[in-house]
């Protein structure tokens, strides 16, 4: 830095004006390296998110171009509507399903690997493997296994239930594959926790002569704690956006059984180009995801004992 | 003697144990590669695997010019590594300035980044739906590729990586007379090769497994990605069946063999996106 200064003092007085311009350059150049992600960000990013916020505060025409201001118009609209409602209870069902059993089938996979045995990183692999599958391929998978006629699951329980179809079974089936798509995410953090939890705790337990439960139930699950709380909200928020497998195994119905909100956006803005009120649900799901997250930042600030 | 005998008890038993509970996993995938070699007579007749191997459904899906499976397939390479590359660059360049460079804002732009992640991305697809249209972008490679060209997630994730290096390290290149550039591209990045392949191997996999994007801003078959092809192929005969699930392996093998091969990366790509969702 030094020498550098020492350098340009020596030129000509002609270029005098350069250590000015390059001391600007290098006041600018932090700001240069942001430019692409805040570039990415500014686009599809904030404006859009202040553009919901706006449109959600009009009615559009089906170019989605805001044509008549109806204030809170929209949000009236929605929170007076039954379906909204319904939406909204068939979310949170869908939420606690999926939440719920990706933990539990985390934890039993976690625990199975959980110490070395022969097959051990195969079992382990295997118990991963969801992640890398796409939502849509699962769907596609899972139309085929809740076939009412040529399915595999009716095919093994010898019954001809159709799972899809019937609104009693419709929600549950999928939020039975999308356990089995996130069964890999929960597997992945819950055995991270594991491993986490000093050996000399479980030493000290055997000691005492606790067996597998007790050390299950008064060493494991506690310690645990902190990463099943993470997972679960990690579960929550994934399965408040899930898409691909509503639309594809039941798209939102029969009649409106899975109509989760993220799928009720969906049908408001491109097939009844409400975008108007589109919008609307899209602010009121983007709060209660936001509302998930600042619990679980302020829970996480409380818990964390490392 | 007798823990011996008891330690080899308890090995079989967690065998055993693990067999049902990874059944549980696979079934879903070996029943749909039963299906896809089945003959559509024996879909129809309900077995669960197919008495000889038949390819017929996987010829039909590569070689039927109805379905563009070929075309599909490169779509969803072009766009991936596109994405792929484009954030590895972009969350490199800011987390270069996050964690080398001092300037005015930074906490606030950094937690304005951070932020972003609050947002799921199904809240600003109306919105940027309509940009992109209004743009006429609606079927290209450049509306499956611009709007993911940097994540949040990924700045973060190189940042972390960034912070781990000695302050020493610039400080030395800067007195050699390396310009910042410089020190990013022939230090930094080559040092950061674990985190890029955790990012890499993170966002391929994110952009390949796409669905509801692609499905809003492809209409024509010259732009569509595998994903939406193969959900498009469903049909209610048994015929329509054996061809979706020889789509459904096709799509599937990319998304394993970088699971696979990067399982590691991948998985620390994973840890850091979860918080993301």
């Amino acid at each position: 830095m030094l020498l550098s200064k020492k350098r340009q003092s020596l030129a000509l007085p002609i270029s005098r004006i350069a250590p000015a311009r390059k001391s600007l350059l290098s006041a600018a150049e932090p700001y240069l390296y942001l430019l692409p992600a805040f570039a990415v960000f500014g686009v599809f990013l904030f404006y859009p998110f202040f553009r919901t916020i706006y449109l959600s505060a009009f009615l559009t025409n089906k170019y989605g171009q805001a044509r008549v201001f109806v204030g809170l118009g929209n949000y009236i609209d929605i929170f007076s509507s039954s379906s909204f409602w319904n939406s909204l209870w068939i979310t949170l069902q869908f939420v606690l399903m999926v939440a719920v059993g990706g933990l539990v089938m985390g934890l039993i996979t976690s625990l199975l690997t959980a110490k070395a045995f022969p097959g051990h990183t195969l079992a382990a692999a295997t118990y991963a493997m969801p992640v890398a599958i796409a939502s849509a391929a699962a769907s596609m998978t899972f139309r085929m296994i809740l076939h009412p006629t040529n399915g595999l699951l009716n095919n093994l329980l010898g019954t001809s239930v159709n799972w899809r179809g019937d609104p009693a079974w419709a929600l549950l089936s999928v939020a039975a594959m999308t356990i089995w798509l996130s069964s890999g995410i929960n597997f992945i953090f819950l055995s991270a926790g594991l491993r986490n939890i000093p050996d000399a705790m479980y030493e000290a337990a055997a000691i005492d002569g606790a067996g597998y439960f007790g050390k299950l139930w008064h060493i494991t699950l506690p310690s645990l704690s902190p990463t099943l709380f993470f997972q679960i909200i990690i579960n929550i928020i994934y399965a408040f956006q899930s898409f691909s497998q509503i639309r594809l195994l039941t798209d939102g119905g029969p009649g409106e059984a899975t109509n989760v909100i993220v799928y009720a956006i969906y049908r408001d803005a491109f097939f009844n180009f409400r975008f108007g009120t589109a919008s609307a649900r899209s602010v009121v799901l983007f709060i209660i995801i936001m509302a998930i997250t600042l619990v679980q930042f302020s829970m996480e600030k409380r818990s964390v004992h490392y | 003697m007798l823990a011996l005998h008891r330690k080899s008890l308890h090995t079989t038993g967690k065998i055993l144990l693990n067999i049902p509970m990874m059944m549980l996993i696979l079934i879903p995938l070996l029943y749909t590669l039963s299906v896809s070699l089945m003959p559509t007579d024996e879909i129809y007749k309900n077995v669960l695997i197919p008495s000889s191997i038949n390819l017929a459904n996987y010829r039909n899906a590569f070689t039927n010019p109805n379905y563009h499976f070929i075309r599909f397939i490169f779509n969803s390479f072009i766009v991936s590594v596109s994405v792929m590359l484009g954030q590895m660059l972009t969350c490199s360049l800011a987390a270069f300035a996050f964690s080398f460079l001092e300037f005015k804002g930074k906490k606030v732009l950094f937690i304005l980044i951070l932020s972003t992640m609050m947002v799921p991305g199904e809240t600003t697809i109306i919105a940027n739906y309509l940009t992109v249209s209004s743009l006429g972008w609606l079927d290209s490679y450049w509306v499956l590729i611009a709007p993911y060209l940097c994540s949040a997630m990924g700045i973060f994730l190189l940042r972390q990586f960034h912070l781990t290096f000695a302050k020493e390290l610039h400080e030395a290149s800067r007195l050699d007379g390396c310009a910042n550039w410089q020190f990013l591209l022939w230090v930094v990045i080559p040092l950061s090769r674990p985190a890029l392949g955790a990012l890499g191997a993170y966002v391929f996999l994110n952009t390949w497994n796409q669905y509801l994007w692609p499905l809003l801003v492809t209409n024509s078959t010259t732009y569509r990605t595998v994903q939406i092809g193969i959900s498009m192929l469903y049909d209610v005969d048994a015929e329509g069946m054996g061809l979706m699930m020889a789509g459904v392996i096709i799509v599937i093998v990319p998304s394993l063999t970088v699971f696979i091969f990067m399982q590691k990366q991948l998985i620390n790509g994973l840890m850091a996106g979860a918080v993301k969702g």
